[in-house]
């Protein structure tokens, strides 16, 4: 469709040679991918993956509790307040996330010991609090699934409520926390609002270079080589979540 | 048991981790000056006066509107095609079309951004608001199409067939028996579109000029050259609405099974 | 059946988008700096020109090379009519064909300027300023007289400088080195041991102002007119004339774009720009040294940092970067600069 040709122009332009200063384009050349392997570029990458690991995790142990408050909320009311809580973050757009993170990690709030603020540290907590909902939603489903009974039946014979978890819960949540973590990787592996925003520009993740590329130095051939590069981890990581999931679904 | 109270204050915890940026900005937003302190010396309106009749934002305000209710306007017919050939009929390599229909939400907001860009920029289109609108119907289908193709596959064909035997004619059956029964999904596809929509920013980034772009880019825009509260006001409209918004659709269409969070143990709706 | 509930959304979009709100007789698009600047030419020279003409004004903000980014791209069919940059960065549009060579006839406000107001063919100056020292006197005890101070021990972590020009912080190192601009290796050295001072870098006027405004970073190497700005707004901020050397000229300039649609209602909004009145008042405004002879600054600015009172004193209590050396080092600079001081 619409959506397919946009792709294939960028393909198409990500092959062709990069006249500065304007939007025409040389000859067929491979330069535009060879930049990408440019150390600040690489650089780029390599933080990303980073910040996108280590936001996966930390939202993963943040929204886990949550989640099951959630799925085993018995009355009605709180779980609406709860369900409320987690998606009217959700719903306020990434400009307003970001901006409410500015003002709290700056120092008009609270004058912080350690930077945060223009820092991957200060961009790993927003990362974190746009992710939680998603997480929060998709752990909070699996979890419905997981039958109270169950947990129940092992506590009645003898389990403690530790080990209940580790031996019960955890593992029939198990496709949730995958598919959870699969998705808030790849989402925050294409992050662009958040790292703009509180990176301050010190902080570039893989979207803030293809912006960089495309609206403030006009490389539209160089940006576009490295959107495909990020197009194509995306896709390897959907395509194996596809996979994770097919077989179990089977069983 | 101190386990379970240990729980709940880690869940509290967490619940305010979610909610403290938003209150901050709520409480900065009444700043009296452009130097903004907390808590606030004093308490002024003047930023909300400043945010909403700053030109620039109610042009984009307005753009929002248009662009938001054209493109779900776009969005719903085709989504629903799209969901009743889906679920409905054996279409061919259904797999390939689910993929390549839903495919917006994977692919990367600036690749999908600029890909845009330099196919209008070939079409000669770029100033044009249309592009915009077309970019935002693409980017809710997906979203159109998944909460439709729950009410398709909830849709006894058993009725729509029994209208047709009683002599009505295809399109009788749709005004009269499949779309009422569809209304459903349609309204959540159409609340999904709404929000995606309203707040969608990287893709329109690319795509929109000063005088298209919607309300996120001018936000993005305004917080990037300035540093007074105005933001701040703006944000707290936007959190109260968003909130106000949430809570009703809870209670209109039970939020709780659209996400799927009634499972087994509970008296749902069962399949 | 779905076919026509198509076309009829189909056609109600398309009654929805014309509704956007036309522009009521195209208006003078300027490009500017975003935050006060844009505030104060709003209220000075736009709103005036409108009251006389009748054409509404609008504003393209943003940094200084993103605006020559966006206008390299828009060239021969410009989004803008009337381009506000710095000197030097002007020379880089010319050197495009993006602005009118300019025709002085057209400009009868000019005839009242300094001579080292006319920067080229091209562009004209509108105001002067400097980059210098500002900082918080409340969270930097020791005063701050002269640009070596900052290499001083105590102001480890507090100060922050523009990443999007360094010729600032980079003529001064060659100066204190014995060295000028054209020399600046000079001042490598000196200028890669000033790097634990750095608390964090700048990109826009809006983010050197809110580091001074939280405390983030208490000493710049501030814009004039920000830290003015921000002292109007009620912070507590020194701005220092430095013993040592002199703060570094800033010289703002107005041009034509080429191949514009509203090319004579451009030459009325430079040549209003020119005038005594709106000069005065851009002096006052922006705490700045105004181009036009006749334009008195206020007795009570006379002598601040960057408020000059006549472009004879820019030589006197400014250093000059020659606008041709500096459009041509500056991707040199900003390259070593990037790469060594800014890189974590």
């Amino acid at each position: 469709m619409l959506f397919a040709t946009a792709l294939g122009a960028l393909f198409r332009l990500s092959v062709l040679e990069f006249v500065p200063g304007s939007l025409r384009t040389g000859g067929a050349t491979a330069a535009n991918f060879r930049a990408v392997l440019a150390p600040q570029y690489l650089r780029a990458i390599g933080e990303t993956a980073l910040l996108s690991a280590a936001t996966t995790i930390l939202t993963l142990l943040a929204s886990y509790p949550v989640a099951y408050a959630l799925a085993r909320a018995r009355s009605g009311r709180v779980r609406s307040l709860l369900l409320g809580l987690t998606l009217a973050p959700f719903f306020t757009g990434a400009i307003v996330r970001t901006y409410a993170w500015m003002l709290v990690l700056g120092n008009s709030f609270v004058t912080w010991p350690v930077r945060l603020l223009f820092e991957p540290s200060g961009v790993l907590v927003g990362l974190v609090h746009f992710s939680m909902p998603t997480m929060i939603l998709i752990l909070a489903a699996a979890l419905a699934h997981v039958e109270p009974a169950l947990e129940r039946a092992a506590a009645s014979l003898g389990a403690r409520p530790a080990r209940v978890f580790w031996r019960v819960t955890l593992p029939l949540s198990m496709p949730g926390v995958v598919s959870g973590s699969l998705i808030v990787f790849a989402w925050t592996f294409s992050a662009f609002a958040t790292p703009e925003l509180l990176g301050g520009g010190r902080v570039k993740m893989i979207a803030n270079v293809v912006k960089d590329l495309a609206l403030d130095s006009f490389n539209w051939p160089g940006s576009a080589a490295f959107a495909i590069v990020a197009l194509a981890v995306t896709l390897a990581l959907v395509a194996g979540l596809g996979r994770l999931l097919a077989p179990r679904e089977a069983s | 048991m101190t386990a379970r109270a240990a729980g709940i204050a880690l869940v509290v915890l967490l619940l305010a981790f979610l909610t403290v940026p938003s209150l901050v900005v709520i409480v900065m937003s009444f700043n009296p000056t452009a130097i903004m302190a907390f808590p606030p010396h004093g308490l002024s309106l003047r930023w909300y006066e400043n945010a909403l009749t700053y030109p620039q934002f109610q042009r984009a305000a307005v753009n929002s509107l248009i662009v938001t209710a054209a493109g779900t306007l776009l969005a719903l017919p085709i989504g629903t095609a799209a969901a009743l050939a889906l679920v409905r009929h054996g279409v061919a390599a259904r797999a390939v079309w689910a993929a390549a229909l839903l495919s917006p939400v994977v692919v990367p907001g600036v690749a999908a951004g600029l890909g845009f860009l330099i196919l209008a920029a070939g079409l000669g289109l770029l100033a044009s608001r249309w592009v915009l609108i077309a970019v935002h119907a693409i980017l809710v289908l997906p979203f159109v199409i998944r909460s439709v193709a729950v009410s398709v596959a909830n849709l006894d064909p058993a009725l729509e067939r029994a209208a047709a035997s009683l002599g009505a004619r295809p399109s009788r059956v749709f005004r009269r028996v499949t779309l009422p029964l569809l209304r459903p999904g349609l309204a959540a596809a159409a609340l999904f579109a709404v929000i995606v929509s309203f707040n969608e920013f990287v893709v329109s980034l690319f795509v929109s000029t000063r005088v298209t772009e919607i309300l996120p880019v001018a936000m993005f825009t305004y917080v990037v050259n300035y540093t007074d509260p105005t933001m701040a006001a703006l944000s707290t409209l936007f959190i109260v609405a968003t909130f106000v918004a949430v809570f009703v659709a809870e209670r209109l269409l039970g939020l709780s099974r659209v996400f799927g969070l009634e499972g087994h143990s509970h008296a749902g709706p069962s399949r | 059946m779905l076919h026509r509930f198509l076309i009829a959304s189909l056609l109600l979009a398309l009654t929805l988008a014309p509704l956007g709100p036309s522009l009521a007789g195209a208006p003078l698009v300027v490009s500017v700096w975003g935050g006060n600047w844009k505030n104060t030419i709003e209220r000075v020279v736009a709103k005036p020109y409108t009251a006389k003409t009748g054409i509404p004004v609008e504003f393209e903000v943003g940094g200084t090379l993103d605006r020559l980014a966006k206008a390299r791209v828009a060239k021969g069919a410009p989004l803008v009519d009337v381009t506000f940059t710095t000197s030097h960065v002007a020379r880089l549009y010319a050197s495009d064909g993006l602005f009118e060579k300019l025709d002085l006839a057209k400009l009868p406000s000019s005839n009242d300027l300094a001579k080292e107001a006319f920067r080229s063919d091209h562009a004209i100056g509108g105001w002067a300023y400097v980059y210098t020292i500002a900082y918080r006197p409340d969270l930097v005890k020791t005063p701050i007289t002269k640009w070596a101070d900052l290499w001083r021990p105590d102001l480890k972590g507090k100060i922050a400088m523009p990443d999007f020009d360094p010729s600032h912080i980079i003529t001064i190192s060659a100066l204190l080195e014995g060295g000028n601009e054209k020399t600046w290796e000079k001042g490598q050295e000196r200028l890669r041991q000033l790097k634990p001072s750095i608390a964090a870098f700048f990109s826009t006027d809006a983010r050197s102002q809110d580091l001074m405004k939280t405390g983030e970073a208490p000493v710049e190497v501030m814009l004039s007119i920000n830290a003015f700005h921000l002292r109007d707004q009620g912070l507590s901020i020194t701005i220092v004339e430095p013993k040592d050397k002199p703060g570094i000229l800033g010289i703002d300039v107005a041009a034509v774009m080429a191949g514009g649609q509203k090319t004579k209602n451009a030459y009325e909004f430079v040549n209003l720009l020119l005038s005594k009145d709106v000069q005065e008042q851009l002096a006052a405004g922006f705490k700045a040294g105004p181009t036009n002879t006749k334009a008195v600054v206020p007795a009570s600015l006379k002598g601040q940092p960057g408020v000059f009172s006549s472009p004879a004193e820019w030589k006197e209590r400014g250093y000059i970067i020659d606008d041709e050396t500096r459009a041509t080092l500056l991707p040199k600079w900003k390259e070593w600069f990037n790469a060594n001081i800014v890189a974590r």
